[in-house]
C-alpha cells in the first residue's frame, strides 16, 4: 500500500466520521433533507468565494460557503413561516434555485475559474493527495486532510461540550427551552456545523455523496439501537468501514471512490434494513404475521366462548362464520390446539379449561381496556407463539 | 440574438422550435403532476426519484450497450419506480421518517449510479460519451421524436387525470374517507405516483437530475397561491410550467454559455416569487395590506369606544369634549380623528370633538356585539 493510497483512505475515513456526527442529529431531528439542500445551495457561495480567494481549499472560502448554507436554512424557514407552502416544498424550491444561480455563475465566468460543476457535484478523492499543504516549503500532507481534520476536531469538541444540550433539544424541545437551553441557538449551531462539514467535504466526495455520508450511517445505526451514544458510535463505525471498503472497491473496479463508498453504504444499509434484529424488514414482517394470527386466535376463542350450541362450533361452520380463508383458519386452529386452548371432538370444537380462563381475561381487557389485565397474558398462556 | 429575434426565428428554425416546444410541454406536464406532488406533501419525492433514476440509465447502457434515449429512459423509469417503492417500504415498515428515507434513496442510488458511470467510462471500447448529459440535461439534444413522445405522454396523462379525476381529488384531501368509500387506494396511489415518476424521467434529458425537482414543484407552488380549486390549480400550474419552459429556453438561447435547465428553473423561481408576493388572496403584499387595514380599523373602533364611554355620561351625546382628554389613551392621531369624521362618527370643531348620532349608534352596537360574544 503506497503512501497516497494510505492518505486517500485516511481522508475518506475522516470525512466519513465528520459527516456521521452531525448526520445523527439531522436524522433524529427529521431534518435529513436539509443536508441535501445545503449541499446543493453552497454552490453559489463556493463560486463567489472562489472569485475572492482563488483557492478551493482556503478557509475563507469554506466559511463563505458555509454561510451560504446557513442562509439557505434561514431562507427555507422564512418561506415556511409565511405559510404559503409546506416545509418540504420550501426546501424543494430554495436549493434548485440557489444551485441554478451557482451553475449560471460558473457558466458565465467559465474562462476565469477552474471550477467545474461536475467536480463540485461529484468530487474526486483520488486527486486529494496531490494538493499538498506547504508551510515554509515543508510538506505537511494533503491540504484536505488538514481541512477535514480541523472540521472534525471542531465538531467533536462541540459534541462533547454540548452533548446533553443537544440530546435534550433533539428529543424534547419544550423541556429544553424550559431548562434554559435555547433550542434556536442549538438549531443554528447544528446547522452551522453541518454547513461547514458539507463545505469541507464537498471537495473530497462531492455535494450529493456528502448527503449519503450524513444520512446513511445514521439511519443504519438508528435501525440497530435507540441509544444516542451507541447510535453515534455505530454510525461512525459504519462511516469508516464504508470509507475503507469503498476505497478498495473503487480500486478493484477502477471507478469513482466516492461512488463506491456510497455503494458500500447502500449495501450496509440494505443488509441492516432487511436483517436488523428488531426493526429489520424481515423481523417486522414476521412479527406482523405473528400478531395477525394471535389476534385471529383471540377472535376465534371469543367466538367459541359465545356459542354453546354444537352447530355453531362445527369446524366447517367456523370457517364460513368468521370468514377466514382456509389456510389462515388452519393455522389459527393449530395454534390453539398447540397451546391446549381447545379440543376437537368429532369436528366439534370446544374450549378447554385453560381456553376458558384465557377468554375470560381477554374479555376483561376488552371491557375495561386496562393494560395491566393483559400485560402478562401471553407469557402466562402461550407456550407457542403464532 | 435578442429576444424578439428569437421569437421571429421560432417559426422558421427547426432546432429552436423543437427545443421550445419540448421544454414547454415538459413544463406543462410537470406542472400538472407537480400539483399533486405538492398537495400530497411529497414535494421532495421528485428530487429523490430524479437522483434515483441515474443507476437505471447506467444499467440500461451496460445491459444493452445502446445509447438510444428511450432504452436509457426506460431503465431510469424502472429504477425510479424501485426507488419510490423502497421509500414507501422504509417509511411504512421501519421507524425511519420520510425525510430520512428520501435522503437515503436519493444519495445511495445516486452514488451507485456514479460508481456505474465512472466504471463505464473506464471501459475500453464503449461509446460511453454523453451519458453524463443526464446529470444536467441538455435541451439542445431534443429532437422532434422526443417532443412527440412527450406530447404523447402528456396526452395519456391528461386522459388518466380526467378519467380518475374524482378519485385523485378525494384521495388528496381525505385518504380515510376514500378508503371507506371502497376505492382501491393503493391502485390510485400507485397510478399517480407512476405518472409523477414518468414525468420526472422525461425531464431528465432536458433539465437533468439535479434540477428536476424544481421543475416539478415551482409551477405548482406558484399556481397554489392564486386559487383554492384543484382544477384551476392544475391548469394554472401547467400554463406556468409551459411559460417557464418557453421563457427559459428563450433567455438561454439568446445568451452565450447558458445551459437551459438552470435558466428554466430560475424563470420558474421568479414566477414563484411573484406569486408569493402579489397573489391577491394569499400573497405577502396583500396580506400585509389587509393586516394594516384591520389594525387601523381596530384602532379607530377603540377610539370610538373610548369616546362613547365619555359621551354616554352626558345627556346630550353630542356635547363637545376637548381632544386633550383623549391624551391618556393611545391610538388616536390627527389622521385617525379625520378618518372618524369622514365616517361621520364625530364632528371636529377647533380643539374639541363631539360624537354624532351615527357614531353613537355604531359604538353602542360595537359594545353589544362584544357582550354577545362573551
Amino acid at each position: 500500500m503506497s503512501n497516497p493510497q494510505l492518505e486517500i483512505q485516511l481522508i475518506a475515513a475522516i470525512v466519513a466520521v465528520a459527516c456521521a456526527i452531525p448526520g445523527v442529529f439531522l436524522v433524529l431531528r427529521k431534518m435529513a433533507l436539509i443536508s441535501d439542500a445545503i449541499s446543493h445551495s453552497i454552490l453559489p457561495g463556493i463560486v463567489i468565494g472562489f472569485f475572492i480567494t482563488q483557492d478551493l481549499n482556503s478557509p475563507l472560502l469554506i466559511l463563505f460557503a458555509a454561510l451560504t448554507g446557513v442562509i439557505t436554512v434561514i431562507l427555507v424557514e422564512v418561506i415556511q413561516k409565511t405559510g404559503l407552502v409546506k416545509e418540504d416544498t420550501a426546501i424543494g424550491l430554495v436549493f434548485p434555485t440557489m444551485f441554478s444561480i451557482g451553475v449560471i455563475l460558473i457558466a458565465k465566468n467559465a474562462n476565469d475559474i477552474h471550477l467545474d460543476v461536475d467536480a463540485v457535484l461529484l468530487g474526486e478523492l483520488a486527486f486529494a493527495p496531490f494538493d499538498r499543504m506547504l508551510i515554509s516549503g515543508m510538506d505537511m500532507g494533503p491540504k484536505s486532510l488538514w481541512v477535514m481534520g480541523g472540521v472534525l476536531l471542531v465538531s467533536i469538541t462541540l459534541l462533547i461540550l454540548f452533548f446533553k444540550e443537544l440530546k435534550v433539544s433533539t428529543f424534547d424541545v419544550g423541556l429544553s427551552s424550559a431548562l434554559g437551553f435555547s433550542p434556536v441557538v442549538l438549531h443554528y449551531g447544528l446547522m452551522s456545523v453541518s454547513s461547514i462539514t458539507i463545505v469541507g467535504a464537498f471537495d473530497a466526495v462531492g455535494a450529493i455523496l456528502v448527503v449519503a455520508l450524513m444520512i446513511a450511517p445514521a439511519a443504519t445505526a438508528y435501525l440497530l439501537t435507540n441509544d444516542l451514544k451507541r447510535m453515534l458510535v455505530l454510525s461512525v463505525v459504519f462511516g469508516v468501514f464504508s470509507a475503507i471498503a469503498g476505497y478498495w472497491l473503487a480500486h478493484l473496479l477502477d471507478a469513482s471512490i466516492s461512488g463506491s463508498m456510497t455503494t458500500v453504504l447502500g449495501i450496509v444499509f440494505l443488509l441492516v434494513y432487511l436483517l436488523a434484529p428488531k426493526k429489520g424488514l424481515i423481523s417486522v414482517l414476521y412479527r406482523q404475521k405473528q400478531q395477525r394470527t394471535e389476534v385471529s386466535l383471540i377472535t376465534f376463542l371469543l367466538h367459541l366462548n359465545n356459542h354453546s350450541e354444537k352447530s355453531e362450533r362445527h369446524i366447517n361452520h367456523l370457517q364460513e362464520h368468521i370468514n377466514w380463508q382456509k389456510v389462515r383458519s388452519k393455522s389459527v386452529v393449530d395454534l390453539a390446539l398447540k397451546n391446549n386452548m381447545i379440543t376437537i371432538d368429532n369436528n366439534i370444537v370446544s374450549l378447554t379449561k385453560k381456553g376458558k380462563e384465557f377468554t375470560g381475561k381477554a374479555l376483561d381487557y376488552i371491557l375495561t381496556n386496562r393494560d395491566d389485565k393483559i400485560e402478562n397474558i401471553k407469557d402466562d398462556f402461550f407456550l407457542f407463539r403464532g | 440574438m435578442s429576444i424578439s429575434e428569437y421569437f421571429n426565428l421560432l417559426w422558421t428554425d427547426y432546432t429552436l422550435r423543437t427545443i421550445t416546444l419540448g421544454t414547454a410541454v415538459l413544463g406543462a406536464i410537470c406542472g400538472m403532476l407537480g400539483s399533486f406532488a405538492v398537495l400530497r406533501k411529497q414535494s421532495l419525492l421528485g428530487d429523490a426519484i430524479s437522483h434515483a433514476a441515474l443507476p437505471g440509465i447506467a444499467i440500461a447502457f451496460l445491459i444493452t450497450g445502446s445509447k438510444d434515449t428511450y432504452i436509457l429512459l426506460l431503465g431510469a423509469l424502472i429504477c425510479g419506480l424501485i426507488g419510490t417503492f423502497w421509500i414507501r417500504g422504509i417509511t411504512t415498515k421501519t421507524h425511519l421518517k420520510s425525510d430520512t428515507a428520501l435522503g437515503l434513496v436519493l444519495s445511495l442510488f445516486f452514488g451507485f449510479g456514479m460508481l456505474l458511470l465512472t466504471y463505464i467510462q473506464k471501459q475500453p471500447n464503449a461509446n460511453q460519451a454523453g451519458l453524463d448529459k443526464y446529470l444536467f440535461g441538455q435541451a439542445a439534444t431534443l429532437v422532434e421524436s422526443d417532443v412527440f413522445i412527450m406530447i404523447g405522454v402528456t396526452g395519456v396523462c391528461l386522459i388518466i387525470l380526467l378519467l380518475f379525476w374524482k378519485e385523485f381529488k378525494i384521495m388528496l384531501f381525505d385518504m380515510d374517507y376514500t378508503k371507506t368509500l371502497g376505492f382501491n387506494v393503493r391502485f390510485i396511489d400507485s397510478l399517480i405516483t407512476f405518472f409523477i415518476v414518468l414525468a420526472i424521467v422525461l425531464g431528465l434529458q432536458t433539465v437533468g437530475v439535479v434540477l428536476m425537482s424544481a421543475m416539478l414543484l415551482a409551477p405548482a407552488a406558484a399556481a397554489r397561491q392564486w386559487t383554492n380549486s384543484l382544477g384551476t390549480m392544475v391548469i394554472l400550474a401547467a400554463i406556468i410550467g409551459a411559460l417557464a419552459g418557453i421563457f427559459g429556453t428563450a433567455i438561454s438561447a439568446t445568451q452565450n454559455n447558458l445551459s437551459t435547465g438552470p435558466v428554466i428553473v430560475l424563470v420558474a423561481a421568479v414566477f414563484v416569487l411573484f406569486s408569493f408576493i402579489f397573489s391577491p388572496g394569499r400573497g405577502i403584499l396583500f396580506r400585509e395590506i389587509r393586516f394594516r387595514q384591520n389594525r387601523n380599523d381596530l384602532q379607530l373602533k377603540k377610539t370610538l369606544q373610548f369616546m362613547y364611554d365619555i359621551a354616554k355620561t352626558h345627556q346630550n351625546i353630542s356635547h363637545p369634549h376637548a381632544i386633550r382628554i383623549l391624551n391618556n389613551f393611545q391610538g388616536f392621531s390627527k389622521n385617525s380623528l379625520r378618518k372618524m369624521e369622514e365616517k361621520e362618527w364625530i364632528t371636529l370643531k377647533g380643539q374639541e370633538w363631539s360624537l354624532t348620532n351615527i357614531g353613537f349608534e355604531e359604538a353602542k352596537n360595537l359594545y353589544n356585539q362584544q357582550l354577545k360574544d362573551e
